[in-house]
C-alpha cells in the first residue's frame, strides 16, 4: 500500500464523515438516522466476511456468529458488569478474537464446501449454547431489560443522535481498517491464497497463518458490527446469531460485489432499504426479495457495485478497451 | 461496448430511478407520515408471515372489527383511528426497527404491540426511548410486567400470562387428579425456555396443591418436531395416570394426532392449556374427547351473551374463528376506547394514568369486566379449564379459575421471584 493511496483514503472516510455527521442538520429524519446505524452495523458485518469471501476466497456459511458474540458479549457485560461501554465494548472484541483464533484453527484447514459446512456447523453450536444456556442468555426470550447505554466519551447513547454519530465514526473508522487490511502485503498474501493456493504455498507463505490471521481480523470486525446491532436494539436476541443472519451478510455481499471494497457496504445499504421498502407496502417481502436475489443473480451474475465501478472503467479508458476484455 | 449493450443501459436509467426513489420512501414519508387532521394513527407490529402467521392475522382482523366500531362511535377522544399495520417476521431486531418507523415516520401516536415472546422485549425497550403508550396484546411471559425493573411507565399487558395459566391448571389438575387418585404423573413440554419455565411453575404450583404427586417421566420434544413417535413410546412405557403438556399450536396437534394412532389416551389422562383454541381445536383429525384443557379462547367461556355474539361476528365476517390472541386484541382496544375517554385527550402520560387500574365492560371478563391493574397488567380475564369433545363447542364442563385464590399465590410468587 503506498502512502498516496492511504491518505486517499483516509481523505475519502473524511469526507464521509463529515457528510454522515452533518446530513441530521440538515434534514430532520428519524429514519434516516435509524438506516444509517443499521448500515453501520450490517456493513462491517458484511465487509469483514468479504474479507474471507472475495479477499481469501474462504466462503464462510457462519459469520453471523462472531455478530452474535459481538452482540452477546457486549450486552452481557453491559448487563452483569459496571465497566465502562468502552471496555465492555474492547472485552467483547477481545473474547469475539479468542473465539476466532480457536474456531478459525479448526475451519481453516478445510477447502470450499467443507470450510462452508464446518463453519455453519460452529454457528449452529453457538446458537445452541444460546438457546440451552437459560441462566446467562434468557434462552430463546434473548437478554431482556434493556443495555444500560452508559455514556462515551461524552456521548449519551440514550439519544438517538448521540447513537448515530458513534454508530457513524465506529462505522467509517471500522472500513477504514478493514480497507487498510485488504491494501496490505497481508491483503496481498491473502489474494494469492485465493487465487492460487499451491503456488503461494511455494512461495514460502505460511497459508494457514494467513488464512488465521484474516479469519480473526474477519471475527473481530463483525462482532463489532454485532456491538452496534446490540445497542440499536438495546438488548441481543438468539436471531443475532442464528444462521439467517449469516445468509444476509453472504447476500449483502453478493448484491453489493466482492470484487470492490465498498460493494458489502453498498449491497448492506440496498438490502435494508429494499426489506424496509417491501415491509411498509406487503407482508410478502420473502417472496419480494427472492425475486430480487433471482434477478442479482441471473441478470447481472455480479454485484451492484461491481457492474457500476465496471461500466465507470470502460468509460473512462473508452469503448475499445471494453471491448478488447 | 456494443449497441446491444447501450440498449440495455439505457433502458435500465429508468428502472434504477425508480428503485432508487422506491427505496427513499421511507426517508420522505415523513412529510406524510402526520396523520390526517382529526385522525389518530396507532401502529401494529406483528407476525404476518411464516409458520405463526395466524398470531398477526387473527389479530389484525379482531382490530379491524374494534376499529370500526369505535370510529362509528366518534374514535379515540374524537379522533378517528387510522391503522397501520406491520410485519415483523417475529424477529425482535425487526420488530425493533418497525416500532421505531411507525412512531418515527408513519407518526403512530399508539402502538398495539402483537408481537410474541422476545419480540415483545425488544419493543418494551424502544416504547421505554420513545415514550409513546403501548400495549402488549400477545406476550405471556410474566416478567414482562412483574419485573419492575422491565416495567415501562407507558406500556401495559393486555394478554393473559403464564403464572396466571400456571395457578389456575395446578389447582384443577389437583383437583381432578385427587378425585381420580392420580398420583403417577408425567411432562411433555416442547424443549426451550417456555417449555422448561413454565413446567416447572405449573408443577411447583401443582405440588402446592397436591404434595403426594410423582413425577415418573418428563420428556423434552424439539419445537417443531415432525415426528413425536419416540416422545410417545417413552411416555407409554413409563406408564403415568397422568399427562401433563405445554405443547402448542401445530405441534399440539400433531403430537395428538400421532397419540391416537398409539391409543395413548386410552392408557392416560392428559392436561393442556394450550388446548382451548379453534386453531387447535379444529387442526386434530379425530379429537379425543376427554381431554383437560385450559380455555385460550372459546365461544362458551366465558358463558356471556356479549363473548357468543363477539365470536359469531368475527367468525361471519372472516370465515374463521377467532382465537385467544383474537380477544386479547380487541380488549386492547375497548381498554384505549375507555382510557381515552377517562383522559379525554391521546397524550401518552395522561392516556397511561388514566388505564392504570381501570376496569371496563368486556365480553371476556369474569363477569363482564376486566382490570387493567396497577402493575400494567390485564386481570380478571376469563381463565378456566375444561374437557374436550369432538363436535362444537369442543371444551364443555368448564371450571373457571378462582381469581381470589389466584392473587394470593401470584403474590406469593413475586415475593419469591423478589419481584416486590
Amino acid at each position: 500500500m503506498t502512502s498516496g493511496t492511504a491518505m486517499r483514503d483516509i481523505a475519502v472516510a473524511a469526507a464521509a464523515l463529515a457528510i454522515l455527521i452533518a446530513v441530521p442538520f440538515l434534514v430532520h429524519s428519524p429514519a434516516f438516522l435509524d438506516y444509517i446505524i443499521r448500515i453501520a452495523a450490517m456493513s462491517l458485518f458484511a465487509t469483514s466476511l468479504n474479507l474471507l469471501v472475495g479477499g481469501t476466497g474462504l466462503v464462510s456459511f457462519g459469520h453471523g456468529m462472531f455478530y452474535g458474540l459481538g452482540a452477546y458479549a457486549f450486552a452481557l457485560l453491559m448487563q452483569r458488569t459496571q465497566i465502562s461501554l468502552a471496555a465492555a465494548a474492547g472485552c467483547s472484541l477481545v473474547i469475539s478474537a479468542l473465539v476466532g483464533l480457536a474456531v478459525g484453527a479448526v475451519c481453516i484447514r478445510l477447502r470450499a464446501i467443507y470450510f462452508a459446512f464446518v463453519t455453519l456447523a460452529m454457528q449452529m453450536l453457538f446458537y445452541s449454547i444460546i438457546i440451552t444456556w437459560q441462566s446467562l442468555t434468557g434462552g430463546d426470550q434473548g437478554l431482556q431489560g434493556g443495555i444500560p447505554r452508559r455514556v462515551l466519551f461524552g456521548f449519551d447513547l440514550n439519544s438517538q443522535f448521540h447513537l448515530y454519530t458513534v454508530s457513524a465514526v465506529v462505522m467509517v473508522v471500522g472500513l477504514l481498517l478493514l480497507r487498510h487490511v485488504s491494501a496490505s502485503p497481508l491483503g496481498a498474501t491473502l489474494r494469492m491464497i485465493r487465487d492460487n493456493e499451491p503456488r503461494t504455498a511455494f512461495l514460502g507463505v505460511t497459508v494457514w497463518r494467513a488464512k488465521l490471521t484474516a479469519f480473526v481480523i474477519a471475527g473481530v470486525f463483525a462482532s463489532l458490527g454485532g456491538i452496534l446491532a446490540a445497542l440499536f436494539v438495546s438488548g441481543a436476541y438468539p436471531e443475532l446469531a442464528n444462521w439467517p443472519i449469516s445468509g444476509q451478510a453472504i447476500f449483502a455481499v453478493m448484491l453489493g460485489g466482492v470484487s470492490t471494497f465498498l460493494g458489502p457496504l453498498a449491497g448492506a445499504a440496498i438490502l435494508l432499504a429494499l426489506g424496509d421498502a417491501v415491509t411498509r407496502f406487503t407482508e410478502y417481502n420473502g417472496m419480494v426479495l427472492g425475486l430480487v436475489i433471482l434477478f442479482v443473480t441471473l441478470g447481472l451474475r455480479r454485484g451492484v457495485l461491481d457492474v457500476l465501478t465496471e461500466a465507470l472503467r470502460r468509460r473512462r479508458t473508452g469503448p475499445a478497451a471494453g471491448a478488447a476484455e | 461496448m456494443t449497441k446491444t449493450d447501450q440498449r440495455i443501459t439505457l433502458r435500465r436509467r429508468p428502472l434504477l430511478a425508480g428503485a432508487a426513489a422506491a427505496l427513499a420512501t421511507p426517508f420522505v414519508a415523513r412529510a406524510q407520515g402526520t396523520a390526517k387532521s382529526g385522525t389518530v394513527k396507532v401502529g401494529m407490529p406483528t407476525i404476518l408471515s411464516g409458520a405463526i402467521a395466524l398470531l398477526g392475522t387473527s389479530q389484525r382482523n379482531a382490530a379491524e372489527m374494534e376499529i370500526e366500531r369505535i370510529n362509528a362511535a366518534g374514535g379515540l377522544a374524537g379522533r378517528k383511528i387510522e391503522l397501520v399495520v406491520r410485519d415483523s417476521k417475529g424477529q425482535p431486531q425487526e420488530a425493533a426497527r418497525v416500532v421505531r418507523e411507525l412512531v418515527n415516520t408513519d407518526g403512530c401516536e399508539i402502538i398495539m404491540d402483537a408481537e410474541a415472546s422476545s419480540a415483545a422485549f425488544a419493543v418494551q425497550e424502544v416504547i421505554r426511548d420513545l415514550g409513546v403508550l403501548c400495549i402488549h396484546t400477545s406476550s405471556e411471559t410474566s416478567s414482562l410486567t412483574a419485573d419492575p425493573k422491565l416495567r415501562v411507565a407507558t406500556a401495559f399487558r393486555c394478554a393473559r400470562q403464564g403464572v396466571h395459566d400456571s395457578i389456575v391448571g395446578g389447582s384443577y389438575a389437583a383437583k381432578v387428579a385427587d378425585a381420580k387418585k392420580w398420583t403417577k404423573w408425567a411432562t411433555c413440554s416442547p424443549d426451550y425456555a417456555y417449555g422448561h419455565d413454565t413446567t416447572t411453575q405449573f408443577l411447583d404450583f401443582f405440588k402446592h396443591f397436591k404434595p403426594d404427586v410423582e413425577i415418573i417421566t418428563q420428556a423434552w420434544p424439539k419445537l417443531g418436531a415432525p415426528d413425536f413417535t419416540e416422545v410417545i413410546t417413552k411416555l407409554i412405557q413409563a406408564k403415568p395416570q397422568a399427562l401433563f403438556s405445554l405443547l402448542y399450536a401445530g405441534d399440539l396437534s400433531a403430537f395428538i394426532n400421532q397419540a391416537n394412532v398409539y391409543a395413548l389416551f386410552s392408557n392416560m389422562a392428559m392436561f393442556d392449556p394450550n388446548m382451548g383454541d379453534y386453531p387447535v381445536l379444529t387442526a386434530v383429525k379425530s379429537l379425543p374427547a376427554g381431554i383437560y384443557s385450559g380455555t385460550r379462547y372459546l365461544e362458551n367461556f366465558p358463558d356471556l351473551p356479549a363473548n357468543a355474539a363477539w365470536g359469531e361476528a368475527y367468525r361471519k365476517r372472516f370465515n374463521q374463528f377467532p382465537t385467544n390472541w383474537s380477544w386479547q386484541n380487541s380488549t386492547a382496544w375497548m381498554l384505549a376506547e375507555a382510557a381515552a375517554k377517562k383522559a379525554g385527550s391521546l397524550d401518552a402520560k395522561k392516556m397511561s394514568e388514566a388505564l392504570t387500574g381501570l376496569t371496563i365492560d368486556c365480553p371476556f371478563g369474569v363477569g363482564g369486566k376486566v382490570t387493567m391493574r396497577d402493575d400494567h397488567t390485564l386481570v380478571n380475564y376469563a381463565v378456566g379449564w375444561g374437557r374436550t369433545t369432538p363436535k362444537m363447542p369442543y371444551v364443555i364442563d368448564i371450571e373457571a379459575g378462582d381469581w381470589k385464590q389466584l392473587y394470593e399465590l401470584e403474590a406469593a410468587w413475586k415475593k419469591q421471584m423478589n419481584y416486590t
